[in-house]
This record gives C-alpha cells, structure tokens and sequence, in this order.
C-alpha cells in the first residue's frame, strides 16, 4: 500500500491541472441557461428609459392580450403581495422602498417596470414593445456630491439622498499636522465607475410551485446564502421552502450577487402563471445597463502630513461614494474599505470622514476588489503624488513607508490585524522582474527625446475572509457577525469520497483544490475523489454565509473541507480499528490493490474504502452498539475566530487574511495620439502558501486583466439626463486578450498564521494595475503639469487633461506646504 | 441626451400667412421628415407618427404634440412627447417671426432630449443626424413657403 503523495510531496501546493478542466474545454459545462424545463416560460423586463420618471401609468393589456403572453407583472402589483427588501442602512435608508420592479418611480435608466412572460423568449420580446408606460420625467442627480445637496430627492421616504455617514478617527491627526515638515493637499480624486463582463450573464430559472407552495431556483447567483435571505422576507416564505441551486457559473466577480431582485419576480411570475418555470436570461446591454456596477468614488479636500525624510504621519480626508439609485448590498462598502485602512502603510494618524449617496444610475454591487480598491487607490495616489511634490523616487517613498516584514502581525490604527506580508520583498522581486534601473536609464533617454515614459509601482491588498460584524460599524442593528463555511465528506455506499462545499465557483478551481485538500489527509489520488461544487440549500453543506466572495475560499472554504475529512477520517479509524482488531494508532492510510484502503501496520490486514462504506450502510448489523454514532458524512462548519468590532470606535478584526500583490508597469503616452500604452509589466504576489500554483497564477492574470481593462478601456459612461453611454461592447470595451501586455509573474511566500494551510484568500488583486497604472502615467506626465486624479484615463482623458488643460492640472489640485522643520529646524 | 439647434431664414411670404402655416397641423406635420401620419385632435393638440432610426434601431414614433405658445403673428412654439424604439423623445420647436421687408423672417430653435436605448446605443451618432433631419425640415419649410 502506498500514500498516494505527488512525488513524495503533499497535494496541496503540486501544479495539479484543474479536474473541471476537461468538462468545461469540451463545451460539457452545465449552465444556466443550458437548462430547460417543461412547460417553461419566458420572461422579459419592461425597462425605465428614463433615470428619474414618475410613473404615470402602466397599460398591459396589449400584451396581455397577445397570444402565448402567460401574464404581465407591474411594480404596484407586486407591491400590494410583497414587502419591500431589506435595507441594511440605519436612519432614514430604512425608509427606502426597495422592490424589484419600479412601483411609483423609476430612479435609473434600465430599471425594470413591468415584467412579461410568454411561451418564447422571442415572443416575450414582442410582447414587450406593447407595454404601455406613461412617464413624467424628474430632474436627475448624476453626480453624489450632486445628491448631498438633496435638490431632488431619490427616494421619497428617506428624504435625503445620503445613505450613511460615518467618521474614521484614530490617533492625534492635528498634532501630526502641527508637526508636519510637509503638507500635501489635495483638492480631489476620482475613482471612476465599471463593472464586470462575465462570459455568462444573469440567469434565473424560478418556479413558485402550488403543489408544495415551495420556490425553486436554478440561476448563477455567487451568493445564493446572502439571496435566499433578501428573498425570504421579501416573499414571505419560510426559508426552508426556497430552494436554490447553482451549477457552472461563467464568472461573476461579485457582480451576480445582487441579482435576488430579478430571482423574486421569476417567481412571482411563476406564482401568476400558475406554477410554470419562468427563465430569464440577461441580455448584454441589460447587463451594462442594470445588473450592477462598481461603486464610484470621490476624494474631496485631502491633507497628507509628512515628516522631513518623507514619512506619511496622517492624512485626512472626506470621500463621498456613489451607490447608485438603490443601495441593496450597501452600505457595507462604507465600511469594508477600512479593512485596509491603512493600505500597506504604516500611519498611524488618520481621519476619514466616508458619506454615501444614492443618485439616479445602475445600484452598485460588490465588483472584484470591493470598496477596498477605490481606498487602496486613493493611497496609492496619495503616496506618488506626495513622492513627486517632494521629490522622493517613488520605490523610496514605498521603502519608507511600508509596514515592515518584521512589524507582522501587524495591527492597523483601527483594529485590523494584517496576518503576513513582506513588501519590500516584493518590491525587490517586481523590481528585478521589471529591469528597474535599466528601465530608468531607458526612461531618461527617452525623455531626452521629449517622449513621455512613466514607471509606476501599485503595492495593494487582498483581503480575505471578511468578519460580517463589520456590519453593526454600518448599522448596529445588523444581525450579522464572523464568518463561517461549512463542507461535507462522506464515504457512500460504494467507498467512494465525496465532498460537498457551499460555494459556487466560477473558475477558481475549487473542485480541484477541495480535492488536493482531502487527497493529503486520506493519502489517496486527487482524482479518487469526487468533489460536488455549485450550491444547493437541500444538501444542507451551506452555512448563512456561503457563497463564492471576498476572497475566502482557500481559507474558510477549504478550512471546512479539511475539518471534514478529518472528522471521516477519525470515524474511519474507529471503523477501521474495530475490524481490523488494532488500536487508530496502528493504522495507516494509502491505496492498495482493492483501491483506497486503511491497513493495519502490525498485522498487514486493511479494509478498503468500500468495505468500510458497506457495514455503516448496507450491512450495519455487523456494527457494534458503540459505533451507531459513525455514519462516515461528515459535516463539519469552520468559524473564523472573530469578535463583534467595537462599533463606536469602529475598531476590531474585519479581515482574516491579507494577501498582497505589487505590480509595476512601464507606460508611454504618445504625444499625437494620446494613446496611453504598456511597454513593460510586472506582477508579484504573495498569497501565503499556494494550495494550486496554476491556478493561483491563473487568477493573477486574471485579475491583472480586469484592472489593466479599467485603468484604461472600461468605465461606465451617463450624460446629463441619466442615459447611459456605454451600454454595449462598442461604447463598452472590455479587455482581451489582444490587448493584454505580456505580464512577468513573480511570487513571494509569506504563509498566514490564520488559516490552517498558510493559505490566503486571493483572486481580487487588490486592483493592483488601477493603481500602477495611474502611478506610471503621473511619473510620465508629472512634468507636464498634470496630475493624474482619476482612475480611468484613455487617450480621449490624457488629451483633455494634456492638451485642452480640462482638469487635472496640477497646480490647481495639488498644493505643498513646506514648513521650517523641513529644513531640520525643529519645532 | 440633449440636442439644440437654431437657425434663421427668410421667406417671401407676410408673417401672418407664415403664422398660418406653422401652426396648422395639417400643413405642418407633412413637412416632418418620414412623416407617416397625422391625427388632429383639436386647434392645439394632435399626434404626429414618423418613421426614426439609426443603422439597425428602426421604429415608429409616435409624438404627442402641443402648440403652447401661439402669437399671431410673432412667435409659435410646439411641445412633443414620444416613444421610439424602447426611448423617450420630448422636444420643443419654437419659431419667432418677424417682417423683413415684404417677407418675414424666422428665427426657430429646436431642442430634443432622447432617453432610453437608442440614447444609449446611438448616442454619438444622434446629434448629426439629428441636424440632419432639421434641415430637412426647414428645407420643406422653405420650400411649402416659396
């Protein structure tokens, strides 16, 4: 018999190819859409073409009349069966009215307002264009510092357009100031707003069913544990009764999160079509228009205090966040950016004074790098700029700055503990990956010529595994806190292992890695081992809180696997024990000739996998009295060990993990066109220990996509009126591979005393090339005077900026003030 | 999506009989470019269908209009609201008038605010086709006036 380890070496960290691999390359990949059902219905949304309308009138009866249209729904009718959803805001967001088809009004272009169901999806379409909708347009709010001045109100109830306030106070902030050599400030900064493409769309399937007055879901939603609940209270169904089931997802990137609007009118439609499934399937322009986007940002009046050598000492800011008309799962993003309050700095002194307002576009949602990249950008910002008013090298200016490797655990000014991390390390590695100072040699000949060559560093962080008591910060109310995911390993009749998880993977591999995780503690083959990723509730694996997210999985996800297989192993061993006549401590596991199997070292006996399946299931009265609690299904849920934050001083552990990623990109602007482009690009990252190195550098690359697509080609684009101007793949360009660069991947190890492997959650990026690449075109274009305050700059921005002086000229947002103890005078 | 224009131009017809003209549906609405039809409803209301579209966004729109401002004979001003291929359209279309010798001259201004999918879908390509589409109309108008 032999443990089936990879080369002598565990599973967990071999370059195992993905077992989903050859399902999905071959087009055998089970989705959504791939579903059809008897009897199935079709449904299409009636959408605003207004951003703020009151609605005057609804006229279904065209459509209603049509042949093969089941039925129409409009707002007010769901209004008088439904409650509206949960607002997780305190104060007046509580009187926000949130329903899933616009009611009274429509507060952004794309809404929904009506919904029809027919027997095709062509003629849902035709019925459609019948729906009469009488409109009296409202004056939009297009701006969130805009809606503050609350001139017209969104939302009638609340009375205000700001969804919530809060302070961020920590340290002596105006002593730092008074002790300042150097003060930055900075006028403002802009995060601008994008989303995600996933190849998949929405898609829901829902069937309210008279038989069992049960609803059942098969949909993509990522955080189906997060849904059921808003769908619950929403419906007014018992939890219990709504079933949800994933399968394949095409990607999400935490867009498909909030997708539990569109699941309860699937079923409200199911309801008044008699029970018959209804499917809907998001079109692409219905997905730029109205499925979410990432929150928008903007940094007002920023103060940075330095000391002499160029040491941040405090910054103090005002940054006002732009939800979108409803806030849905906001305002959590006015608190999950302090999970890297500091970034990967060491000040001490801060104060954030963070507002969110709702204005008349898309409802933001958690988007790959949520809330966090648009603080970490700001820092990042924050950091070139100072390094160029002062004249600092901006890879000094880091060094300085940075939380040093021998400072970890380090706590953050609120309370966050940053488990791992090595930044200078990584600095050194992008640094050499890069060529640095053959590329500054580069640079100086290439200015010398008058071209415009920038070098920019982004250092960021990925947190992982978020503790939901964050939520009481945001409302202390929030019946939330922790974290916990749950898995299941079991022997089935047969002996075969299996394992179930909660969470709905959308390529980051977990079947692979579950099973590299449970193939160590059983010493058998990956492959011998049968994982069931998607989410189903009637499997009973999920915890409230499971789902595909935040940048988790490897930790909590896979924590709870690894719990599992160890709680069947341990059953396996008492098992094992009493048949094979011999104490657990005399037994090995491995596989044999009869397959995966447990032996006993001192006689040579063993029992394979089948066998001991076989008398707990089929063949138990050969099971002793004592072992009737050995049922070899195992469930096991891991908790992450956090405390509920003080909610007064915002202050406590928000985060488990902190992996941490460095890019740096070399970039020229060129000076006819304006065409911002990559010369050179680097990405280092330091994830803990990884479980699945391709998969792992899959990601990266992936994530260094997204970003490399927003810093440059993808933003959400509404005119005045509230149209929006980038609704399809011509106004919208996503990034391709085509105009990928060729990216130098680095990696540095510093595992996390957090998690059971060393592991940290990953995938996000930080949006690390968001931040670079706005720090290579600040070095390229500091010279010419601008100043790069916006996240998203083409060549269309750099040519405002540079050449038409719209904005973005430095002297008018940047200004230093040199105190006497910059000089060395003392105060 | 808002699209203004103006513009002026002389006719050698008395204000008063370019006054009739303008503010008579059954005169006017014809002019509009791919005009499909007109129904009066009374002396200032009546709907106009046209025929709008951008490359593959094609449809019919049907256009509530109002005749709110009537000074004979210095100045008439029209009000529109309609729906066009999953949009809005409201405009307003003001012409003032004035003697110019035996003639008289017009001085119009347009405004158009589109909302909705072919605003979004569209949105670059509106505006010139939008002054395209007015010069039509004020070529007609011109002509009908000659």
């Amino acid at each position: 018999m032999a443990d089936e380890k990879q080369n002598g070496k565990r599973w967990v960290g071999a370059s195992l190819p993905r077992k989903e691999e050859s399902r999905l390359l071959r087009g055998l990949g089970k989705f959504a859409d791939d579903i059809k059902l008897r009897e199935m219905l079709y449904l299409r949304f009636v959408r605003s073409p207004y951003a703020h309308a009151r609605i005057v009138s609804v006229d279904t009866s065209a459509a209603e009349a049509l042949p093969g249209v089941a039925c129409v729904l409009t707002g007010a009718e769901i209004a008088a069966q439904t409650q509206p959803f949960i607002e997780i805001g305190p104060g007046p967001a509580q009187n926000i009215k949130d329903y899933p088809l616009a009611v009274t009004r429509a507060r952004y272009q794309g809404e929904p307002v009506a919904a029809v169901v027919a027997d095709s999806a062509a003629l849902a379409d035709d019925a459609a264009e019948l729906v009469q909708v009488e409109y009296e347009a409202l004056d939009p709010v297009m701006d969130a510092e805009d809606a503050l001045t609350d001139k017209s109100i969104l939302h009638e109830g609340a009375a205000t357009n700001q969804v919530w306030n809060g302070v961020w106070e920590f340290g002596d902030v105006e002593q730092a100031f008074r002790d300042a050599a150097y003060v930055v400030n900075i006028d403002r900064m802009h995060f601008h707003r994008f989303s995600s493409t996933p190849l998949e769309n929405n898609v829901v399937i829902g069937q309210w069913d008279p038989k069992d007055e049960h609803i059942y879901y098969q949909c993509n939603n990522s955080f189906p544990s997060f849904a059921v609940q808003f769908l619950s209270s929403h419906l007014g169904v018992p939890i219990d009764r709504i079933r949800v089931q994933t399968a394949d997802i095409g990607g999400s990137f935490g867009i498909k999160i909030t997708s539990y609007p569109q699941m309860a009118v699937c079923a409200l439609a199911s309801k008044k079509a008699g029970g018959r499934p209804v499917k809907w399937v998001e079109s692409r322009s219905e997905h730029m228009v109205s499925s979410a986007h990432g929150n928008e940002r903007t940094f007002r009046k920023t103060r940075v205090a330095l000391d002499r050598d160029g040491v941040i000492t405090a910054i103090d800011s005002h940054h006002i966040d732009d939800c979108g008309a409803y806030p849905r799962y906001e305002p959590l993003g006015c608190v999950i950016w302090s999970q890297v309050f500091p970034g990967v700095y060491r000040f001490k002194n801060a104060r954030i004074d963070f507002t969110q307002a709702v204005t008349n576009k898309c409802p933001v949602g958690p988007n790959r790098g949520y809330s966090r990249m648009q603080h970490l950008w700001f820092l990042e910002r924050v950091v070139d700029i100072c390094a160029h008013q002062i004249g600092i090298p901006a890879d000094e200016m880091r060094l300085k700055n940075y939380v040093r490797p021998e400072e970890f655990p380090y706590l953050t000014p609120n309370g966050c503990i940053y488990d791992s991390g090595n930044y200078p390390k990584m600095l050194e590695v992008g640094k050499k990956l890069i060529g640095w100072d053959d590329w500054k040699a580069k640079q100086a000949a290439a200015r010398a010529e008058g071209r415009l060559i920038g070098i920019g560093i982004g250092t960021t962080l990925d947190s992982g595994t978020n503790n939901f008591g964050q939520s009481q910060i945001v409302n202390p109310y929030a019946p939330f806190s922790g974290n916990s995911q749950g898995a299941n390993c079991k022997l089935d009749i047969y002996g075969e292992v299996v394992v179930a998880v909660g969470s709905c993977p959308q390529g980051q591999g977990h079947e692979t890695t579950a099973a590299q995780v449970v193939a160590d503690v059983l010493g058998i083959h990956p492959d011998k081992i049968t994982v069931r990723t998607g989410f189903d509730t009637e499997r009973n694996v999920h915890t409230g809180f499971s789902g595909t997210y935040a940048s988790q999985f490897a930790v909590s996800g896979l924590s709870a696997v690894h719990g599992a297989a160890q709680k069947l192993k341990a059953e396996m061993k008492r098992l094992a024990g009493h048949v094979l006549e011999t104490t657990e401590d005399d037994l090995e596991f491995g596989s044999g000739e009869q397959g995966p199997e447990v032996r006993a070292k001192s006689t040579g006996k063993s029992i394979n996998y089948w066998g001991l399946a076989n008398i707990v299931n089929v063949n138990s009265a050969v099971l002793p009295e004592e072992m009737y609690d050995v049922t070899l299904n195992c469930r096991y849920v891991w908790r992450a060990p956090f405390k509920v934050p003080d909610k007064e001083r915002k202050y406590g552990q928000l985060t488990l993990t902190y992996a941490s990623q460095l890019h740096i990109a070399v970039m020229e602007v060129d000076r006819e066109t304006f065409i911002p482009k990559i010369l050179d690009y680097v990405a280092v990252d330091d994830c803990g220990t990884v479980i699945n190195p391709p998969i792992v550098e899959g990601q990266v690359y992936g994530a260094t996509a997204h970003g490399i697509g927003a810093a440059l080609m993808e933003s959400c684009v509404y005119d005045e009126v509230g149209n929006m101007l980038t609704s399809t793949f011509s106004d919208y360009i996503p990034i391709t591979a085509v105009n990928m660069p060729k990216v130098k991947y680095g990696h540095v190890c510093t595992p996390s005393p957090h998690s059971y492997s060393g592991a940290k959650g990953m995938g996000e990026g930080g949006a690390a090339p968001i931040h670079t690449i706005s720090a290579a075109l600040q070095d390229a274009l500091y010279a010419s005077g601008v100043f790069i305050h916006d996240s998203f700059n083409n060549a269309d921005s750099i040519f405002r900026v540079l050449a038409k002086k719209e904005g973005g000229q430095l002297a008018e947002l940047v200004k230093l003030e040199k105190r006497a103890q910059a000089n060395g005078a003392t105060k | 999506m808002a699209i203004k224009l103006s513009g002026e131009f002389e006719i050698n017809k008395t204000p008063d009989a370019v006054y009739e003209f303008l503010t008579d549906p059954n005169k006017f609405a014809p002019l509009l470019p791919e005009f499909q039809g007109v129904t009066v409803l009374d002396a200032t209301h009546f709907h106009v269908k046209v025929n709008v579209g951008i490359s593959h966004i094609k449809g019919t729109a049907d256009v509530k209009m109002e005749l709110t401002q009537a000074d004979r004979p210095t100045r008439a001003q029209y009000k529109g609201q309609g729906s066009v291929a999953g949009g809005n359209v409201s405009m307003i279309a003001g012409f003032d008038l004035s003697p110019n010798g035996e003639g008289t001259k017009v001085n119009w201004q347009g405004e158009a605010q589109i909302f909705g999918r072919l605003a979004s879908v569209a949105g670059g390509l509106l505006e010139p086709l939008g002054k395209k589409q007015v010069q039509k109309l004020i070529d007609a108008l011109q002509a009908a006036l000659t």
